[in-house]
């Protein structure tokens, strides 16, 4: 777009600085194939309208561009004649990727031009064409002419479908200036438990089982129990139960340190009324043996 | 850490008084050839942004850009393109080491001898065409030599301002190595090429240059004419292929299509890109801690849920302060151990300035990991953090205390304890029955 109004406004312009406008004439390009049968053979028109199909070359066929490079003289009916512009250049740009080359074309003094696009030897300033699916991307080819005489011309030729090649080297930092694909982390699954209800029923059984033994048999024995309020037992029952109590605590929540300290405490009433308990059991015993 | 503390610090002190992020004392070191009221446009246009210039021929060696191994100017404009060899403080070496120094450079170039600028244009992944060959555009077609081609600012470039109208160009084009660190600034038109005929005699010296050249022919627009080059210390070096972009005549040169060129304009972009005044960021300050909680942990846990918080500023030159900005969308973090583990977007927190934000779990792998931003973007600042995090496995007393799977285990334990409470209490309280047996039968 923007070089169309270029070329536009430099039209316009030519007409009042330079001498004379370049110009083409017996334009034509051809493509040959790999054993130099001509496979398409077309003019060139000088009108953007009429830009022929897109131009495709397999890998050893040959691009040719001849065309005589004139001067016209304006509000003149001389017959156009041929010069050597100092500028000859065939441009091939990818719009996708923005990358650009240019070929010289060397221009006898008779204005009489030859270019020829040989894809078995590639010239290396032609841009990296990659695959992109199955196909590569176009070059817009045109031709641009300048002159120190003459007002400027270019002119776009038509769509070129080249065969894939390596795409352009990049900077190995280069990826760590654009967004880099994320990672995620895999984690471990999570460990793998058996059924809530597996795990009550077997909880049931191991505490079902021996207790209803235990129960069964103990209601098999008379039982009595008249001393477990005596103010000489009930300490060292309640203290026992609190270390147990201590233990579960231990497991759930407590620190070392903690129950060590709580243990401690705890340990000494047990021994003291622990003692006393038992030194009245021997009391009692000893009564009943009288 | 520490330093890069430090070198914060003193931003902050300096951008306190100072037009650009990083200070407002210029060198200009003029080519003696040069007249300074050429380009007073320019000057003109630094003056009022609140830069102090002092002035220095090629030829002087006071005053000196370093005194006792400190920079004394922010930065430095070197415009002496045709003078073969500059006074001892501005050697190649010396121009690296003040950018390691923090100083930024404006660099002009010469298209007619190998000067020492030519020279250090090179390190920096500019290639130059030989000495002598300068730019040609014989479009569009004008009534100014070839050499003076008016250049087409690129749309919607990180530095430049909207809508610039074209530059006129005179000097030297060069070529990119691929080099993220460069930021093209401004290109050659496609038309364009480097070439040292004057007539059209010198058509097959062209066609005569590409061929027998190595790099091929010196055309078109990937040829740079402007290119800016921000080193990893943050400084900024510029590097214009001619002098002339910033003169007065240009600047006053109406285009071909009759308006005014956008050289003055393009000038001081230029300088405010090159002076770390335009697109200038700075981290200001990076939290971490565990989701539910607001401060950071000496350690954290595998399987954490961790917020990681960044603030980002601006330098906004018009109010000479650094400004929360939220308008950075494609910031990454990274979790690394040896390699990222996790990268994620850290996104801009609607309804908080300059705040990026982002909530992960953290791997279930232990280890030294880093909070990693590196965001690195053509023309911008680059923002680095490193904040390093050991993640450890859970302590003994943070794993589940009752699992499903054990309950059996935890019940059985537990009916032994009251099992032997009951036998406990049971034997203390019960009848001596044996006692009392006997003691029926002596009675």
């Amino acid at each position: 777009m923007k070089l169309s109004l270029l070329v536009l406004s430099s039209l316009l312009a030519a007409r009042e600085t330079l001498a004379g406008q370049l110009s083409l004439q017996q334009a034509r390009f051809s493509v040959l194939g790999g054993d130099v049968s001509p496979l398409r053979q077309e003019p060139i028109s000088l009108s953007p309208a009429n830009e022929p199909d897109p131009v495709r070359l397999g890998p050893s066929d040959t691009l040719k561009l001849a065309f005589t490079v004139v001067t016209k003289e304006q509000d003149s009916d001389a017959e156009p004649k041929g010069v050597q512009p100092h500028q000859t250049f065939v441009r091939f740009f990818d719009k996708q990727s923005g990358e650009e080359g240019i070929v010289p074309v060397r221009v006898a003094q008779s204005g009489k031009a030859k270019f020829e696009l040989s894809m078995a030897r590639p010239p290396s300033s032609l841009p990296p064409t990659p695959l992109q699916g199955n196909e590569t991307a176009p070059l817009t080819v045109s031709l641009l002419m300048g002159s120190f005489d003459h007002s400027p011309y270019s002119l776009q030729l038509f769509d070129l479908y080249l065969p894939p090649s390596q795409p352009a080297p990049e900077h190995p930092d280069e990826k760590t200036f654009h967004p880099q694909p994320e990672i995620q982390h895999t984690f471990r699954p999570e460990q793998k438990l058996p059924s809530k209800f597996v795990s009550g029923l077997a909880a049931l059984v191991v505490v079902g089982g021996p207790w209803v033994v235990l129960l069964g048999l103990l209601s098999q024995v008379p039982l009595s129990t008249p001393h477990l309020l005596s103010p000489s037992i009930l300490p060292f029952t309640v203290s026992l139960t609190a270390l147990e109590a201590l233990l579960f605590y231990y497991w759930a929540d407590l620190k070392l340190g903690q129950v060590l300290a709580y243990g401690a405490a705890v340990g000494l009433v047990t021994v003291i009324s622990g003692k006393t308990a038992l030194e009245k059991r021997g009391e009692w015993r000893l009564q009943g043996k009288k | 850490m520490f330093f890069k503390r430090v070198v914060a610090l003193l931003g902050l002190v300096l951008a306190a008084c100072a037009r650009s992020s990083t200070g407002d004392s210029v060198l200009v070191v003029l080519d003696s050839s040069l007249d300074k009221e050429a380009y007073s446009v320019f000057w003109d246009g630094l003056v009022d942004k609140g830069y102090s210039l002092t002035f220095r021929s090629h030829k002087d060696a006071r005053p000196a850009v370093v005194e006792d191994e400190v920079a004394q100017f922010n930065h430095v404009v070197v415009f002496a393109p045709d003078s073969k060899n500059l006074p001892q403080d501005l050697t190649p070496q010396s121009l690296v080491a003040l950018l390691d120094k923090g100083t930024n450079l404006l660099l002009a170039l010469s298209s007619k001898k190998q000067t020492t600028i030519n020279t250090l244009a090179s390190e920096f992944s500019l290639v130059l065409p030989p000495p002598g060959t300068p730019l040609i555009s014989h479009f569009p077609a004008r009534d100014t030599p070839a050499t003076v081609v008016p250049v087409p600012p690129p749309h919607a470039h990180p530095v430049l301002t909207a809508g610039l109208p074209p530059v006129w160009f005179s000097g030297v084009p060069f070529a990119y190595t691929p080099n993220p660190l460069l930021l093209p600034l401004l290109n050659a038109p496609a038309e364009a090429f480097a070439a040292d005929t004057t007539s059209d005699a010198g058509a097959d010296a062209v066609v005569e240059a590409a061929d027998r050249a190595g790099e091929g022919l010196w055309a078109g627009s990937s040829l740079a004419l402007a290119a800016g080059f921000q080193a990893t210390t943050g400084a900024r070096a510029t590097f214009v292929g001619g002098v002339e972009m910033f003169s007065n005549e240009f600047a006053q040169k109406e285009l071909p299509q009759g308006k005014l060129s956008g050289n003055k304009q393009f000038a001081q972009d230029v300088a405010s890109w090159s002076f770390q005044e335009s697109n200038a960021l700075r981290i200001d300050k990076v939290k971490h801690h565990r989701v539910n909680e607001t401060e950071p942990r000496e350690t954290y846990t595998i399987n954490d849920n961790v917020v990681f918080t960044m603030h980002v500023s601006k330098f906004n030159s018009n109010k000479d302060t650094w400004e929360p900005y939220s308008g950075i969308q494609d910031m990454q973090l990274e979790f690394t151990m040896l390699d990222p583990h996790i990268r994620t977007a850290l996104s801009p927190v609607p309804g908080q300035p300059g705040e990026y934000s982002v909530t992960f779990r953290v791997p279930d792998r232990h280890g030294v990991f880093k909070f990693i931003v590196d965001h690195k973007r053509k023309g911008w600042t680059h923002l680095q953090s490193t904040t390093v995090v050991p993640v450890v496995p859970p302590q003994h007393d943070e794993y589940p205390r009752f699992l499903s799977a054990a309950w059996p285990y935890y019940i059985g334990a537990m009916s032994t304890s009251v099992g032997f409470v009951l036998f406990s209490a049971l034997w203390l309280a019960g009848d001596d029955r044996e006692g009392k047996k006997k003691g029926i039968k002596t009675e």
